[in-house]
């Protein structure tokens, strides 16, 4: 059995896609290196990133699948699944294939996998674009700091650029030390290592104040309901939000 | 007063408005401006009961002239009182929307020294949010009664707009809320669709004219507080959809806020009865369902061991069973556990080859209901004989090993109904999927 390892970059995971066709190989797997561990059942090809290869393959999704495949895929690769590389190759080997009408095939496991974890993805970036909470800190600057479960930060980053375009905003995740800022005018992805307390803007603790306030006096005494809460809002989104802490 | 105490007291008076919906709108933020709104809402946080937070939900005041029964701010009831100044409001809103807290604001108001006067302070409030380039959603409450002028001044700076029926009769709205007329109510609705139909040929000849009330104009009945019957509500939104063109009715299952002679004595509020009209609301939006169709004279209340849908199925059953790969899309959306969602999946999935019964789960369909209204690729895989006793029998017995697994709101519902069998997925109501 052989095994596809790459640098655990897009265009490494494109990479390894465009070799498989280039060398006539079948892979049964194609890991980041991340998610890598020695077996001796497996034969390893280690994969060097090309972007002009990684080019042609993105260009040839686009043009002889679909953009909404393109989209599924990067979708399925931000979930860092460690199956996800696997998945991906399987579903594209289909879409080469069928062509246009490979996200019609909602009954193909090659499809239902891709789809599955994209709804997962999507999911999540849905359900942060309502949790994010900015605090404001000194210099008017608004931070949100979040954990979330997919690499989605820079799926985040045009949402609250349309929304806050006003105002500067960093938005952390805690978790990959990545983050977006914006200064009004365009944002930057980048790595962020943040050293010592944050500093509160002076009305930052009234307005957190009445936003606990306004949620506890909102919910109808005689419905309390955790488990819908919960199963609503999941506890893994709670750490970061205000009103729970 | 502090605005924290302001704060505490007029959100606390807004709960019971149902209507957290913040969809529909696209409005577009404007450059070096703030928010903007997305088409199919956003949730921001979810209350202790469990409900959708999306806008800020609040009064403006809870001063009132008037004194409807059924209502915690009617002038009897000794309640504390306050009122926010359209500047706090403003701060209030626009400092929440930065943070990320809220989509907008949802904002109505008691009726302080006359309506037109509170209508007044509603309308200072939307349009110094908009002067300030706030670009986020906002829903507001008109008062019943105001002068329409104002009331057509306010529609050019919101996103939705409604004004709140009530009681689903007139003779509702006589016994217990005797200051309020139905020509109060009537009118501005009248008067907001035609502007929004005027408004919308204005816009294409003239594409800059500021927008009339994008979202459209919802309202909001009261269940339970009334003798009236489910058919006679669900005529009435029917009526409200094709006449004043509404985006939404909302039912609201009254919550016992006084002991007014004309009110019904009740300990909790009729959940399931609202449920129901929630499922059978999304039946006529969505499903192509008409009301007379769903209920009539002979049963003009909902059942309450079968959602209307599977309630309705049962009473045709010579319709069934539909063969999924041949029904067309209307009928795909009649079947039992059949949604939106899983009928356009079906028909997509048919044109690249046949369903067989296996796919149908893949795909999301509920087989536990559907299974009795189906065949597939010829086969029927309802384990019973097809007539309506069996049917009905498996459809409750299925049910009924849910009975432990979700209690909490549950456990108010039996005290309810004594005899009550279980509720179905009480997230039908948020998702719309019957
Ligand atoms: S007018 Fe409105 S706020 Fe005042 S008592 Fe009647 S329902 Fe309540």
């Amino acid at each position: 059995m052989m095994c596809y390892i790459y640098d655990g970059s897009f265009e490494g995971l494109l990479t390894a896609i465009y070799e498989t066709y280039y060398r006539k190989e079948h892979p049964n797997k194609i890991l980041s290196i991340t998610d890598y561990e020695k077996s001796f059942l497996y034969k390893d090809v280690f994969i060097d990133t090309d972007p002009n290869k990684s080019d042609k393959v993105y260009n040839s999704i686009k043009t002889k699948i679909s953009n909404q495949t393109l989209k599924h895929v990067f979708h399925a690769f931000v979930s860092e699944n460690e199956d996800s590389g696997t998945w991906i190759y399987n579903y594209l080997r289909l879409g080469w294939k069928v062509g246009k009408k490979l996200d019609l095939h909602l009954t193909d496991d090659r499809v239902l996998a891709i789809h599955n974890i994209t709804r997962k993805v999507s999911r999540e970036i849905h359900y942060m674009q309502g949790l994010l909470r900015f605090r404001k800190i000194k210099n008017d600057v608004f931070y949100a700091p979040f954990e979330p479960q997919f690499n989605i930060v820079g799926l985040l980053a045009s949402h609250f650029a349309n929304r806050m375009s006003d105002q500067n905003w960093i938005i952390h995740d805690v978790k990959r030390d990545i983050g977006v800022l914006y200064n009004q005018e365009e944002w930057v992805i980048t790595n962020i290592n943040l050293k010592g307390d944050i500093t509160f803007a002076e009305d930052e603790e009234f307005y957190q104040k009445l936003w606990k306030e306004y949620f506890k006096n909102i919910a109808i005494k005689n419905r309390i309901n955790p488990k819908l809460q919960k199963s609503n809002m999941p506890m893994k989104y709670w750490k970061y939000l205000i009103e729970k802490n | 007063m502090e605005i924290l105490d302001k704060l505490k007291i007029l959100a606390d008076a807004a709960k019971y408005d149902v209507s957290c919906s913040s969809s529909g709108s696209s409005r577009k933020n404007k450059k070096g401006g703030l928010g903007n709104s997305h088409i199919s809402g956003i949730c921001h946080s979810w209350s202790d009961d469990g409900r959708c937070i999306s806008l800020l939900k609040i009064l403006f005041t809870n001063y009132c002239i008037y004194d409807c029964a059924y209502c915690v701010n009617r002038s009897s009831n000794d309640i504390p009182r306050a009122m926010f100044s359209p500047e706090e409001m403003v701060n209030l809103t626009v400092n929440f929307y930065r943070r990320n807290y809220i989509e907008g604001l949802f904002l109505s108001s008691a009726i302080y020294k006359s309506p037109s006067y509170t209508m007044e302070l509603l309308l200072k409030t939307v349009k110094t949010l908009r002067e300030k380039n706030f670009n986020g959603y906002i829903h507001l409450k008109a008062i019943p009664g105001a002068d329409l002028n104002i009331m057509r001044e306010a529609g050019k700076h919101v996103d939705r707009m409604s004004v709140n029926i009530e009681l689903p009769s007139n003779n509702g709205l006589k016994l217990l809320a005797p200051q309020k007329s139905k020509e109060h109510i009537i009118k501005p609705m009248g008067l907001i669709s035609s502007k929004i139909v005027e408004n919308v040929s204005e816009r294409k000849l003239y594409k800059n004219s500021d927008k009339f009330v994008p979202a459209g104009q919802s309202t909001q009945l009261i269940v339970g507080a009334t003798p009236d019957k489910d058919l006679n509500i669900l005529t009435l939104s029917e009526s409200l959809y094709e006449r004043f063109n509404l985006k939404r009715v909302y039912y609201s299952a009254y919550v016992p806020v006084s002991k007014h002679p004309n009110l019904p004595q009740i300990s909790t509020p009729p959940l399931l009865r609202e449920h129901r009209l929630y499922q059978a609301d999304w039946l006529l939006r969505f499903y192509g369902f008409k009301s007379q169709e769903l209920l009539d004279s002979k049963n003009p209340n909902f059942d309450i061991h079968f959602d209307p849908k599977c309630n309705w199925a049962i009473r045709n059953l010579h319709l069934f069973p539909v063969e999924i790969n041949r029904a067309d899309y209307e009928m795909l959306l009649r079947i039992p556990g059949i949604g939106i969602k899983s009928a356009k999946k079906i028909i997509s999935a048919r044109r690249v080859g046949p369903i067989n019964y296996d796919n149908l789960k893949k795909i999301g369909a509920v087989l536990k209901r559907a299974k009795y209204f189906i065949t597939c690729q010829g086969k029927y895989y309802g384990e019973t004989k097809f007539n309506e006793d069996n049917i009905k029998n498996s459809l409750l017995a299925n049910s009924s090993d849910k009975l432990n697994i979700t209690q909490g709101e549950q456990l108010s519902l039996f005290s309810l109904y004594p005899n009550l069998l279980p509720l179905p997925d009480i997230l039908t109501k948020i998702t719309g999927e019957l």
